[in-house]
């Protein structure tokens, strides 16, 4: 993998521990970038249930599971896979990758 | 009485004792998040901020584990002990377009549709006031919980609430139903309630239903036909049935005006294995892999709504959404849980 295949979202330093923030970058869905300690995990931001950002809603560290501030489905942010109702169409998640405290997602997952 | 607060706003609203905090809520005239009213989807999750609240069916299968270890209630089981603030992000999607009363209906008639559907016809002393597709929720003094039923009719003035319900041989509502009450039995019916009912936007209309399904689809059916809005349009009504003894509803739409001509109906049997050409000559597979075949020309401009098994749901919405880009606010759905 070099550096062309990936493209840059965030620095990792923005993103909050135990916690997701928004990025919106041109050409893309809004994203969702999850921080649990060292690890990163990219979604897309539009909840597949209705009209809500899953970056502002409540991160499960323990079990990697994103709740949507709506109300309150869930899914797995390591798969994607739906992790509680409503929801029950899974969420399209991004390979990511940390390279000298920028993220990445690569580029044909787009 | 208690007092239900909703946590950062001023709205507070009365919640009878016994009574469900989403039916009070929604009574009220607020926009409760919603959908089957009875534990199954998850959709009216809440927290509880302040003050005492019970859950009447604590292992409704719309709260998850974690839902549970975090407090988590689901609106339409919870009821309060005392006056509480609850945590909860209101939907102007689900504010009721008319507001949901408890009232005692009789029987009045009953009669066969399938081997394995029946119509009910109750009455109520007022008029029967709803939209196209939403449905009552019946309750029993012997059995735990309510039960939903879509109604098939339309809003009318008799007061006449008609239903079509399938025989499930287990099912404690059903075995009353089918087997304990006799014409001009009473029951309780709260209603209307359901978000996904008939609304004219000027584009042509698909109704998908699987099984027992069959009753919003009619009502809207019916809508559509009568409404002078919608005569440029048409409607197309897939019917997903097991079997071809399953198979029901083209002669409830026979009657309509425009049937033929602007109002198409289509059976799809799912279950071929066992059949023979002479038993079945039409569509077989799961009803949500021939809305693409029966439509002509752009998926996007059509209005949907669906009725059935959750399945059966949950496909027609990937497919929709996911392969051919429909816009969320054109689906409009009730899983039957
Ligand atoms: C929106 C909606 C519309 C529906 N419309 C129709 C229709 O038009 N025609 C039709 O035939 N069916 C319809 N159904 C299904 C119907 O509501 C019943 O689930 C079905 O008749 C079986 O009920 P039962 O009591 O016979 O079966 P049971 O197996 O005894 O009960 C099934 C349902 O009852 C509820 N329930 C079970 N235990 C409890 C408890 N302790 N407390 C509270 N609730 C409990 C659950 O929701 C469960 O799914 C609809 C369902 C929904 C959600
Ligand atoms: S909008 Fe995300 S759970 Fe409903
Ligand atoms: S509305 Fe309460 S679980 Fe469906």
């Amino acid at each position: 993998m070099t550096l062309v295949d990936l493209v840059e979202v965030c620095t990792l330093s923005e993103v909050p521990d135990g916690e997701g923030i928004k990025i919106t970058i041109e050409g893309l869905p809004a994203l969702a970038v999850y921080r649990v300690g060292e690890e990163v995990f990219v979604s897309d931001d539009l909840c597949t249930h209705g009209d809500a950002s899953l970056s502002e809603g409540e991160l499960d560290i323990e079990d990697y599971v994103i709740e949507c501030p709506f109300h309150q489905g869930g899914f797995d942010i390591r798969t994607g896979s739906v992790a509680g109702a409503p929801c029950t169409r899974p969420i399209r998640v991004y390979e990511a990758w940390i390279k000298n405290g920028l993220v990445y997602i690569k580029k044909q997952d787009l | 009485m208690y007092m239900v607060t909703l946590q950062g706003t001023q709205e507070q609203f009365e919640c009878k004792k016994g009574e469900p905090i989403l039916r009070a809520g929604l009574r009220a005239g607020f926009g409760l998040p919603y959908e089957c009213s009875v534990g199954g989807c998850g959709t009216c999750k809440f927290d509880v901020l302040e003050g005492q609240v019970e859950m009447l069916w604590p292992e409704a299968p719309g709260l998850s584990d974690r839902d549970k270890r975090k407090g988590r209630m689901l609106a339409c089981q919870a009821v309060p002990l005392e006056d509480c603030i609850i945590k909860m992000r209101l939907d102007k999607e689900c504010i009721p377009p008319v507001l949901p009363v408890n009232r005692s209906v009789g029987l009045i008639e009953r009669y066969k549709i399938t081997h394995d559907i029946e119509a009910f016809r109750f009455k109520s002393e007022g008029p029967a006031i709803f939209k196209a597709g939403q449905y009552a929720l019946l309750t029993s003094p012997k059995i735990e919980g309510a039960r939903a039923y879509s109604m098939s009719n339309l809003s009318n003035d008799e007061g006449i609430w008609e239903f079509q319900i399938r025989n499930v041989p287990e099912g404690l509502m059903t075995r009353h139903l089918f087997d304990q009450i006799n014409i001009g039995d009473k029951l309780e019916l709260d209603g209307p309630y359901g978000v996904a009912f008939f609304k004219n936007t000027g584009r042509d209309v698909v109704c998908v239903a699987g099984g027992s399904g069959l009753a919003p689809m009619v009502s809207i059916a019916k809508a559509f036909s009568e409404d002078p809005a919608c005569k440029e349009h048409t409607l197309h009504f897939l019917y997903g049935a097991r079997t071809p003894s399953d198979v029901c509803g083209e002669d409830m739409l026979q009657e309509l005006a425009g049937f033929g001509d602007r109002i198409f109906y289509h059976a799809i049997v799912s279950n071929p294995e066992t059949l023979t050409q002479d038993e079945w000559d039409g569509p077989v597979g799961l009803v949500h892999t021939h809305i693409y075949d029966v439509l002509d020309g752009n998926l996007q401009e059509y209005e949907y709504y669906f009725a059935g098994p959750p399945k059966m749901a949950t496909a027609i919405d990937t497919l929709l959404l996911e392969k051919y880009d429909v816009a969320s606010s054109q689906l409009h759905y009730d899983r039957f849980f």
